[in-house]
């Protein structure tokens, strides 16, 4: 065969002359100006002189479910004010009334809810108890066993027109607490939760683009006192160091959750808002393992554990000073008085080793104790939300275990899913997480993640962390007292019995909920539940 | 050419089962419960065992693997690919969504790569062992092992922090808002084909016909740019396919940090969910991705060496 090279048409220079151009062309329109948006380092719209300009709000990742009975657009995780609920939890753990005025316990379980008469959605709809029990109660039914509150089809059952019933399909003796969760809200009847969120709230939804930003404006008919800002931006900035350039560059004037490690560089140029504590940092310590994972069966361990930690130490070390001491595990606030019941543990390494000694556990030849041949190594599992919330954490508690003679070995995971896992397994000893309390229950955590009694437990963590049947008997009663004020003190003693007396974990930290914004934003309140933040109130002049 | 195509495109079948097949075992290897994630995404606290059991029913989780993988397959074929666990969104709307979006960060990214890599590969091998070789080689090892994460940074702090000429993240800012991301999504490509173009440039202006160039007088840019320079494409070429396969199927933190809703977020944040639906539909999309980019290629030989057009035409003699 023999090879003949076609001859190249002359047009072929001038197409790839003309290719040539065309991408040179392209190239220099995107290094070039192009449309001005919200640029970098521009200030927002502003209004009428004297009044509030538009805030940019910079959050973290974009959660909202779109479908289905689980939808939340504009409520959770990101409240944007769009949408209110009957009660609602003040930054000290209280629950007042929203939407609701009042509410009262009718026995055994229903509680009739009497309305707020001034409101109407943003779609001039009238709020009334037909419209709380087709957009809260019914909604919330829809959900997985009728959602925290336990919301049944039957359940809510109007008695005037601004009265409502609503009997769990369980015994629930803390919805009103239950009720301050976004996810509760009332949206206006025929209105989708997913697309288009018809609230009551000071603020209407204007727009959505997933993954990028939520924008909403001022409701000029809200019931309450007017919002000062015209117009909120919410955009989503999933990683923490973009957020802060962002609002170190001053493309956004409000940042969620700054880092700690980052509040110094900003404090003198930026307003740093911190709440009181709203987040836990916490480790559960197995004590009803399979071996290998057995070894913190024996309580003087568990304890030992507790007195090797210097939580001051990590506070300023790891968390840069962010964070209390506190040992109450769920926010000292939503105990009231009754916080002081829950004593904790202070650093005392000389304690930490009598009771290794005790136990039988001897100091080996590197250090790390040994008993029967066996080495103390204990290991600790960081996770959730991820791993890399909890960093420099696990390093420091290694370190701190290590000088009392107990070699840790980490295991990290990536995500939620692959740490509950392990607690599935049960393979581990100690379990790092990070959580947050964001209703006004203060029995909730105790009693879902390690009461064995109760039909809304979670069996994987109480099979690894239940502190026993004192501890059981102590909070079983917080499920059927009406008075809130007897479940701080039912919850405290309760409390007492899980971390002072069986340490079934070890609180570490209480964690402060850091807010950064401009000079220029005014009269902002740092709550410690970021889903209760109000924006309201909030001017930015 | 028409059978060469054809036969390329029904090649992709299989290539996408085993693709597939494979995402979906690794999947379920995978240690979580997507279940477990689903309900922890819409609550604050670990489901109950009952409310995992339920939704695992609820999604199908609770049918044999085989059944599972057979159900989506049979799906997927009428172009469902099932529902996404996070979103409850169809997972090929949510992909079609997001491809755009992917595209105006690698299209461009893609064209600069390749410019750039000509003309720093074409200068370097002309210059061979003088300093704008050494220099322009060491700035692509620089560029290949630079890792995207901190240049992302670099850049933010200086061009949007420093200088305020650009935007921090997102695309509000129109044009301007590609130029972040698009010059840090470029670099590694550049800096991989602009040492591909070296090499095969060495490789070319010492072969006969060049130096036959030479002697008969062509002008030095003439013999570079019309006669090393196109043999040298087809590697260059093959290269860059593999580049821009890589740079369609979504870069993830690039479109992470520059707040970019393209498809590669959309995989790492299903894979963090266990989001199988959509992991098994990224994946789909990703190996037509590749082959399609593998098939232009390909085909684009015949533009740059008649030689191959020829063979793959019926013979004539």
């Amino acid at each position: 065969m023999s090879i003949q090279r076609p001859d190249r048409p002359r047009s072929s220079r001038a197409h790839r002359a003309a290719a040539m151009a065309v991408a040179l062309a392209l190239l220099a329109a995107a290094c070039g100006g192009g449309d001005d948006g919200d640029g970098s380092a521009g200030d927002a719209s502003t209004g009428e002189a004297g009044e509030s300009k538009e805030l940019r709000v910079g959050f973290t990742q974009d959660q909202y479910v779109l479908e289905g009975a689980d939808a939340n657009l504009g409520a959770y995780p990101l409240n944007t004010n769009v949408v209110e609920t009957l009660t609602y939890l003040t930054e000290d753990y209280q629950v007042r009334p929203r939407l609701a005025e009042r509410w009262e316990l009718i026995p055994p379980t229903t509680w009739r809810f009497h309305l707020r008469k001034d409101v109407t959605f943003h779609d001039g709809q009238p709020f009334n108890a037909e419209a709380v029990k087709v957009g809260i109660f019914d909604r919330v039914a829809q959900r997985r066993g009728g959602g925290t509150i336990r919301a049944g089809a039957e359940s809510a059952v109007v008695v005037d027109e601004h009265t409502i019933d609503f009997t769990p399909t369980s015994p629930n003796l803390r919805v009103p607490e239950q009720l301050v969760h976004p996810q509760t809200a009332a949206i206006a009847p025929g209105s989708d939760f997913g697309t288009k969120p018809i609230g009551t709230g000071p603020f209407r939804f204007v727009e959505y683009l997933p993954k990028e930003r939520i924008v909403v404006e001022r409701n000029p008919d809200y019931w309450g006192e007017p919002a000062k800002l015209p117009r909120i931006t919410f955009r989503f900035f999933p990683d923490a160091n973009v957020r802060r350039l962002a609002l170190d560059s001053g493309e956004i004037d409000f940042a969620y959750q700054v880092p700690p490690p980052d509040v110094a560089a900003l404090e003198d140029r930026f307003t740093i808002a911190k709440s009181e504590v709203g987040a836990y940092e916490a480790m559960y310590l197995n004590s009803h393992g399979k071996p290998p994972y057995d070894l913190l069966a024996d309580v003087r361990l568990r304890r030992a554990v507790a007195y090797a930690i210097d939580r001051e130490k990590l506070i300023d070390g790891a968390l840069f000073g962010h964070a209390t001491a506190d040992q109450t595990w769920v926010p000292p606030s939503s105990l009231g008085r009754h916080a002081s019941a829950v004593e904790g543990f202070t650093v005392d390494r000389a304690r930490a080793g009598s009771l290794l000694d005790e136990a039988g556990w001897a100091p080996g030849g590197d250090g790390i104790r040994e008993k029967d041949g066996r080495r103390l190594k204990l290991t600790l599992v960081s996770g959730f939300p991820s791993a890399e919330v909890h960093r420099p954490i696990p390093s420091f508690l290694q370190s701190e275990l290590k000088k009392v003679g107990i070699e840790v070995e980490i295991v990290e995971r990536p995500d939620s899913a692959s740490f509950q896992a392990l607690i599935d397994s049960g393979e581990g000893d100690m379990f790092l997480e990070q959580g947050n309390q964001n209703d006004g229950n203060p029995a909730f955590l105790p009693v879902l993640l390690l009461y064995t009694g109760g039909t809304g437990a979670s069996a994987p963590y109480q099979s690894l962390f239940a502190p026993g049947p004192t501890f059981d008997e102590l909070i079983a009663p917080a499920l059927t007292e009406p008075d809130i004020e007897k479940v701080r003190e039912i919850t405290a003693a309760a409390l007492h019995e899980a971390i002072d007396e069986q340490v079934a974990l070890v609180p570490l930290a209480g964690i402060y909920r850091i807010y950064g914004m401009k000079e220029s934003v005014r009269n902002f309140v740092p709550h410690p539940s970021f889903l209760n933040v109000q924006w309201g109130a909030v001017e930015h002049r | 050419m028409t059978a060469y195509v054809l036969r390329r495109i029904l090649l992709v079948v299989p290539t996408l089962l085993g693709v597939s097949l494979l995402a979906f075992a690794l999947a379920n290897l995978t240690p979580g419960d997507p279940a477990e994630a689903l309900l922890r995404r819409t609550t604050d606290h670990p489901p109950t065992p009952e409310a995992v059991a339920e939704t695992r029913r609820d999604l199908g989780l609770d049918r044999p693997l085989v059944v599972q993988y057979a159900s989506w397959l049979g799906d997927a074929v009428t172009g469902d690919l099932g529902i996404s666990y996070d979103t409850r969104r169809p997972v090929t709307a949510e992909i079609l969504d997001r491809v755009p979006r992917t595209l105006e960060l690698a299209g461009p990214a893609a064209l600069a790569a390749l410019v750039v890599a000509l003309v720093l590969g074409v200068v370097s091998a002309v210059n061979r062992n003088r300093w704008p070789d050494h220099v322009l080689r060491v700035v692509s090892v620089a560029g290949a092992s630079m890792p995207s994460f901190w240049l992302a940074l670099l850049l933010i702090m200086l061009f949007s922090l420093k200088l305020s000429l650009l935007p921090v993240a997102g695309r509000e800012a129109g044009a301007r808002s590609l130029v972040l991301p698009v010059v840090t999504l470029a670099l590694a490509p550049t800096a991989v084909l602009a040492r591909f173009t070296r090499s095969a440039m060495l490789e070319t202006l010492g072969d006969d016909y060049v130096r036959t160039a030479r002697a008969k007088g062509v002008a030095g840019w003439r013999v570079v740019g019309r006669h090393a320079l196109r043999n040298a494409c087809i590697p260059l070429v093959t290269a860059f396919g593999t580049s821009l396969g890589h740079l369609v199927s979504g870069a993830v933190i690039v479109e992470t940090i520059f707040l970019w809703p393209g498809v590669g977020k959309l995989a790492v944040d299903a894979i963090l969910q266990r989001d199988y639906p959509m992991i098994q539909g990224f994946t789909l999309y990703a190996g037509v991705a590749f082959v399609a980019v593998n098939l232009v290629v390909d085909l684009s030989y015949g533009a740059f060496d008649p030689r191959v057009r020829l063979a793959r035409s019926p013979a004539k003699t």
